[in-house]
């Protein structure tokens, strides 16, 4: 493609491409400017269905939400779209916050077989077909290693990749129809599918290693070792090298690569690519294996320590098959059942416990320092002695944990948010319910306060605009709903959700305001 | 996972603050389990006693069936006999066991007896002596250095073997020679002149040490002995052979005290003053007949030439260069001893397949003193069996005349037969072979020949041409099968004071003392209470469109019966959570269906709700696959097990908890009934025994059942499904046989089940199982018992609180 600029200002040279958007294109000729007309309209296209797509994808975030969180959600739409947010806008903000939520994208992949592609027939004469698709290579590869290393191996230098997937199928076709007699005389004379008839050697390979991390109680082959009656048995040779392969290996095998899920990041439909990332994809999970060892060899300074380790685990691995937990006595812990519906019932509960216990009045700041030092003391010789087996005592961190859900706990009560009663709690249940509103309401339109930080044009500054009217149209009706209330709670009724506008937005909000006006004004 | 932490705590240098969080929640967990450990240990655990004996008991609760089984068991000590006692799995037999005859012991200080426990797998083996840690742990803290034992488990050198050059090799028998490739006596000699001889250093350090080589006493499992011998330099394996005669507790397989070949190596000094237990041993009758039967093949044959013709050479080599050596063997042999008594451990090899007291001790016969003569004998005994693996027929003999017709065609004397095994191995031992592995072959022959020249009764000879299963692969054996259980075990019995033989299933639990003929002062079978019906047992007798379903010969390939099998594992897997195993009644039909399914689309159905797996006949792959299958399990909507009645994985694999929440028994596993051995050893027992063939049969087959749906429930607090799905086992006489743990909870309404109720029943079952339940019991049945609820019952008597 020939070369070419990209500009943003246009200018009188002939070939200007002005797209009908904020972007000129500049070219050196007109032939250069048709040659790319049609890419740059198709880029642009693309580009615009995205934008509507992941609206879309918001929307389909949101409903795998639960229930209750749409439902909020919705309400928050329909109260803030219409005249304070743009719909774009919300929904923008909505899907990061969102993100950090999903797993990351996967693909859902065709659950295929390897051995499972059937050929199919014209009816009429001798033929066979068999249909091959990039997925389908893509499982071939993955549950065979052997033939995947063939293909890298024999393709292209030896045969063409026809040849090749020919020579594949011949010797399937010669397992399904259980014709081992023919393929072992083809494979006698044919180097590369007698690779198809034989037991995948790679595979044989990978399992040694894997059977040594096979959990204890599995390890039928350390049994072996004493069984003296079947002597004969195991040592006599395996001769029949071809046609061992069963429906129940395949079967086997395929399980084993759905549990590894390996993906490539590879859309390619060159068969060559699929197996040169998937022997990428092996490479990189033994190389991390080994790596990760050999950190810990270095990092421990001493080689048994990881052998220890393994011998430690499989330790635990026996006592909790062994120890009979019936038997012992029930241990009685408080606890709370922990129910998403409201999380301030399980955080709450915990400093419930810390307070029933006797305290000494002490300065709530000075233990928090206390315990912050006590804690930092192991952080430093972590630092200087690298780790040992409980990194930090127990005790230091028990201290720690208490102290803090301790000072947490202080600080509620002062707030007059004491256990059992707060004055939520206190307060009649539909005004609660409102208070919450507002509180959620509030949080949206301090994200989008914050997200058109900082206000460099004029969009912005009348969406701060927008946003701050909304903030007093909440804080009036705030003052509204307090006039009902009982005078010694009255102050507190606002306090959780003003406490949070005081903060951070009116403080802010005005001084940016006059200077953003200033700018404005000025330019 | 080590050096994960490690790297946050790198960056919590940094953003103290966020880290901070992360570091506490991680110790807070550690700090909560220490405090439980302090209020665990604080807390008293039981000491109770039976009648003389103060038991100590690690737990803070026992169930009631383990204190009865407590009680029988100190019955059958204090009379010196052996017992027989059947307890349902998951009800703590071996702790029960283990603290009741330790305890026994410190109470007898003055006749301090042995415990040699025995298991069938290596894992069992392991488990048993965590469990004792736990047990021996609790004793010296409440007795001190009084209650101080040495327990160890002992196995082959592949298992506790440390050095990593032996280890490589790939099955036991290279192991095994490869360290004598390192540790022959001779090896040895030669490498003090020669310093480029491979030598153990593991082994020689332990010679180094010689008598100060010993284990502090202790508990030792296979992986603490290797650790233990890694440590000091030591081998770990003749470490614990030599420790053996000083342990209190030995722990092994069964084919150490059940096979004389290794018995008589390893078990030869046991005291008399023993109390053997065999663990799990529903099927110790087959363990006993399969220590003694040998089979003879082409292969075997043709490597036993090899091997004859590679002794041949190392002959003539000898007689080129030293033949005082042979000329001395010669005269060892006139004295009458074909061994020298004095052999060291690591010339050790495996002993006289007879039975002790089987075994002559005189001179060896003239005609095979001279090793050229032997060879001879050998090589006319090969080709005499290479004529009659040719045969066309299936041929069935009585050891007798076999051994009278080797006799007159190939002029091998009955007596000189039986010397082979020894002679064999006192001349290999002359010549100074090492890759005993390599010799494997000549070794069966010779087994073969001294089982044949010894034994005339309980044994008989089958020639069969090919595999009755596949008639046209010609593939002919020879075997010597053993018919008579108690041959092999009958030396345990005489020579041990007390013999337990226990397990989940001993039903019916009165013909186990007719095989092994045996005299049991106790036989008990007990009842697992129960705190709610957590297993649930189903007969399935038609499909979802009301045909019968059986594995019948006549009725296996019915396309009907293999639909709806089918069908019944698709409902079940989209109804059932987590794992799911199926039993077959054999490979051969297992892949059959499979085959079937999987053209109908049956398994397609299957695998959109599950992963599959299968148990194969190659073991690493068998492994793998139960690897990957718990893992599927652990991590997502589970997985289905196809496994075989008989197999390694009915024998030795649990699936408790969610890693299997139902079990289905496809069909009765019967034995292949025309199987020529099965008929021979069906014939003797009735004969020699009494035993009706169908009755035997019908045992054999329900306990195999019985065992495979067993493997779903290891405890008390798991819960899990059974389904037999055949038709035969509404019939009373089949039903019966099962043991009484599962019959109790068979109700009438689920005996004769179609597809569409057993669904029904497994949804009830399932919701009914996701409640919460009170573990100490309910509706006045205790069955969690504290000390006070035993004080109590010894002085009221035990019947009144139990049950």
């Amino acid at each position: 493609m020939a070369s070419w600029k990209v500009k943003h200002k246009s200018s009188g040279t002939p070939g200007t491409l002005n797209m009908g958007k904020p972007h000129i294109f500049e070219f050196e000729t007109y032939q250069d400017m048709h040659a790319c007309r049609d890419v740059i309209n198709k880029a642009f296209a693309y580009c615009e269905s995205l934008k509507s797509n992941s609206v879309l994808q918001t929307w389909s975030y949101a409903s795998r939400f639960s229930e209750k969180i749409s439902n909020e959600l919705q309400i928050l739409h329909k109260e803030l779209v219409q005249s304070k947010v743009q719909k774009m806008n919300f929904w923008s903000r909505r899907k990061e916050l969102l993100g950090k939520y999903s797993i990351g994208k996967w693909k859902q992949r065709v659950g295929l077989m390897a051995s499972s592609i059937k050929p199919s027939t014209d009816g009429r004469t001798n033929r066979v077909t068999f249909n091959l698709t990039p997925e389908i290579i893509f499982q071939i590869f993955n549950e065979r290693p052997a033939v995947s290393q063939a293909f890298l191996n024999y393709v292209p230098s030896k045969m063409t990749e026809k040849d090749f997937w020919t020579k594949y199928f011949r010797a399937e076709y010669h397992y399904s129809t259980k014709n081992t007699a023919v393929a072992e005389a083809e494979a006698a004379e044919d180097e590369v599918l007698s690779v198809f008839l034989k037991p995948d050697e790679i595979l044989a390979q990978e399992a040694r290693p894997k059977i040594r991390r096979v959990d204890p109680s599995l390890d039928m082959v350390a049994d072996q070792g004493d069984d003296y009656s079947h002597t004969m048995d195991l040592v006599e040779p395996q001769n029949d090298q071809f046609g061992r392969r069963s429906l129940s290996q395949d079967i086997n095998r395929h399980s084993a690569t759905v549990l590894e899920d390996r993906c490539i990041d590879v859309e390619s439909d060159d068969s060559r690519t699929i197996a040169e990332a998937l022997t990428l994809a092996k490479q990189d999970v033994e190389s991390d294996d080994s790596r990760t060892i050999a950190e810990a060899l270095t990092l421990a300074k001493q080689v048994s320590k990881a052998t220890k380790d393994a011998y430690q685990e499989r330790l635990e691995k026996l006592s909790r098959a062994i120890v009979m937990e019936d038997l012992k006595e029930p241990q009685n812990f408080s606890f709370v059942p922990l129910s998403t519906k409201d999380p301030r019932d399980y955080f709450e509960s915990q400093q419930g416990i810390v307070l029933n216990e006797p305290r000494v009045t002490w300065d709530s700041k000075r233990n928090v320092h206390d315990a912050y030092r006590s804690l930092k003391e192991p952080v430093v010789q972590i630092r200087t002695k690298g780790l040992s087996a409980p990194f930090i005592n127990p005790e230091v961190s028990f201290k720690v944990l208490s102290e803090l859900t301790q000072t947490i706990s202080d600080a509620n009560t002062l707030n007059g948010k004491n256990q059992p009663e707060s004055v939520l709690d206190r307060l009649p249940k539909s005004m609660k319910h409102d208070i919450l509103h507002h509180w959620a309401l509030i949080q949206e339109l301090l994200r989008h306060f914050w997200s058109s930080y900082p206000i460099t044009s004029t969009y912005l500054s009348t969406k701060v605009g927008r946003l701050n009217d909304a903030m007093l149209n909440i804080d009036s009706q705030l003052e509204a709903m307090k006039e009902p209330v009982r005078s010694d709670i009255r102050h507190e009724v606002s306090s959780p959700v003003c406490s949070m506008q005081k903060v951070s937005f009116f403080r802010y909000i005005d001084k940016e305001f006059y200077v953003m006006n200033q700018i404005v004004d000025g330019s | 996972m080590f050096n994960k932490t490690l790297l946050v705590i790198e960056v919590s240098l940094s953003l103290v603050n966020n880290t901070q969080a992360s570091i506490l929640a991680g110790n807070f967990a550690k700090c909560s389990d220490s405090n439980l450990a302090g209020h665990w240990r604080r807390r008293k655990k039981m000491i109770f006693k039976i009648e003389d004996v103060t038991v100590y008991f690690p737990y803070d609760n026992i169930y009631p069936e383990q204190y009865e089984y407590m009680v029988e068991l100190k019955r059958a000590l204090d009379a010196k006999g052996h017992c027989l006692l059947e307890m349902p799995t998951g009800t703590g037999k071996t702790i029960a066991l283990l603290s009741l005859i330790t305890s026994y012991r410190l109470s007898r200080p003055d006749s301090p007896i042995k415990l040699v426990y025995c298991t069938r797998t290596v894992h069992e083996m392991e488990k048993t002596l965590g469990e004792l840690k736990i047990l021996h742990d609790y004793q010296l803290t409440h007795l001190g250095a009084q209650a101080k034992i040495l327990a160890l488990g002992l196995s082959s050198r592949k298992n506790l073997c440390v050095n990593s050059k032996v280890l490589a090799a790939e099955n036991r028998d290279s192991v095994d020679a490869a360290c004598r490739k390192r540790t022959a006596s001779w090896v040895r000699a030669l490498a003090a002149e020669n310093p480029n001889v491979q030598l153990c250093d593991y082994f020689e350090s332990y010679e180094k040490a010689a008598d100060n080589a010993l284990l502090p006493p202790g508990v030792y499992t296979l992986e603490d002995l290797r650790a233990f011998g890694k440590n000091r330099g030591w081998c770990p394996y003749f470490l614990a052979r030599h420790m053996v005669q000083f342990a209190n507790v030995i722990v092994y397989s069964y084919q150490y005290l059940l096979d004389p070949k290794v018995a008589g190596i390893i078990s030869k000094e046991l005291q008399k003053e023993s109390v053997i237990v065999f663990d799990e041993a529903h099927n110790i009758d087959n363990v006993c007949i399969e220590a003694l039967s040998v089979s003879v093949r082409r292969v075997t044959l043709e490597g036993a030439n090899r091997n004859l013709n590679k002794i041949r050479q190392e002959i003539d080599r000898f007689k080129a260069t030293d033949a005082g050596r042979l000329r001395a063997e010669y005269n060892r042999l006139i004295e009458g001893l074909a061994l020298r008594g004095d052999l060291s451990g690591t010339d050790q090899w495996l002993a006289n397949p007879a039975l002790p007291n089987d075994i002559l001790k005189e001179a060896v016969p003239g005609n095979i003193r001279r090793a050229e003569h032997f060879v001879h004998v050998l090589r006319r005994l090969l080709q005499y069996l290479g004529g009659r693996l040719d045969t066309e027929n299936v041929e069935k003999e009585s050891p007798v005349s076999f051994v009278s017709s080797l006799n007159s065609q190939a002029g091998i004397e009955q007596k000189t037969l039986k010397f082979c095994y020894d002679r064999l191995h006192s001349l290999m031992m002359t010549l100074e072979i090492t890759d005993t592995d390599e010799f494997l072959p000549i070794q069966t022959v010779c087994d073969f020949a001294t089982l044949v020249g010894t034994y005339a009764r309980g044994f008989s000879i089958i020639i069969e041409p090919y595999d009755e299963r596949m008639p046209h692969i010609p593939d002919p054996i020879l075997q010597l099968s053993c018919h008579d259980a108690s041959l092999a075990i009958k030396p345990v019995f005489d020579r041990f004071q007390s013999v337990v033989i226990t397990s989940g299933t001993l039903s019916p639990i009165d013909l186990y003392p007719r095989l092994l003929s045996f005299n049991p002062v106790v036989s008990r079978s007990f009842k697992m209470s129960m705190t709610r019906d957590c297993i649930c047992p189903m007969v399935l007798t038609r499909g979802s469109d009301q045909l019968p379903v059986s594995t019948k010969f006549d009725m296996r390939s019915d396309p009907g019966v293999v639909r709806n099998y089918g069908k019944l594992l698709v409902e079940m897997v989209s109804v059932v959570p987590d794992g799911v195993v199926c039993f077959f009644v054999s490979y051969s039909y297992m892949d059959g269906i499979i085959a079937t399914w999987n053209e109908t689309g049956i398994l397609k159905e299957i695998t959109q709700q599950k992963l599959v797996f299968f148990e194969t006949q190659d073991v690493v792959e068998t492994t793998l696959a139960l690897d990957n299958y718990r893992r599927a399990c652990d991590c997502g909507r589970g997985a289905v097990f196809f496994s075989v009645a008989r197999g390694k994985v009915a024998e030795g694999i649990d699936f408790d908890r969610h890693y299997g929440r139902l079990v289905v028994m496809f069909g009765v596993p019967f034995q292949y009934t025309l199987s020529k051995i099965l008929l021979a050893r069906l014939e003797y027992l009735r004969d020699t025994f009494q035993i009706k063939e169908g009755d035997f049969l019908t045992f054999d087959a329900l306990r195999q059942a019985a065992q495979c749906v067993g493997r779903v429930i290891r405890s008390k607090a798991d819960y899990g499904m059974m389904i037999f799905a055949d038709k035969r086992y509404s019939r009373h006489d089949k039903r019966s046989k099962l043991p009484g743990w599962i019959l109790s909870h068979l109700r009438d309404a689920h005996l004769n089940l179609s597809t569409d109720m057993a669904i029904h029943i497994a949804r009830e079952f399932l919701r009914k199982m996701a409640q919460p339940y009170d573990k100490t019991g309910t509706m006045g049945r205790k069955t969690l018992l504290t000390q006070e609820d035993l004080e109590k019952m010894a002085e009221t008597g035990v019947q009144d609180m139990v049950y």
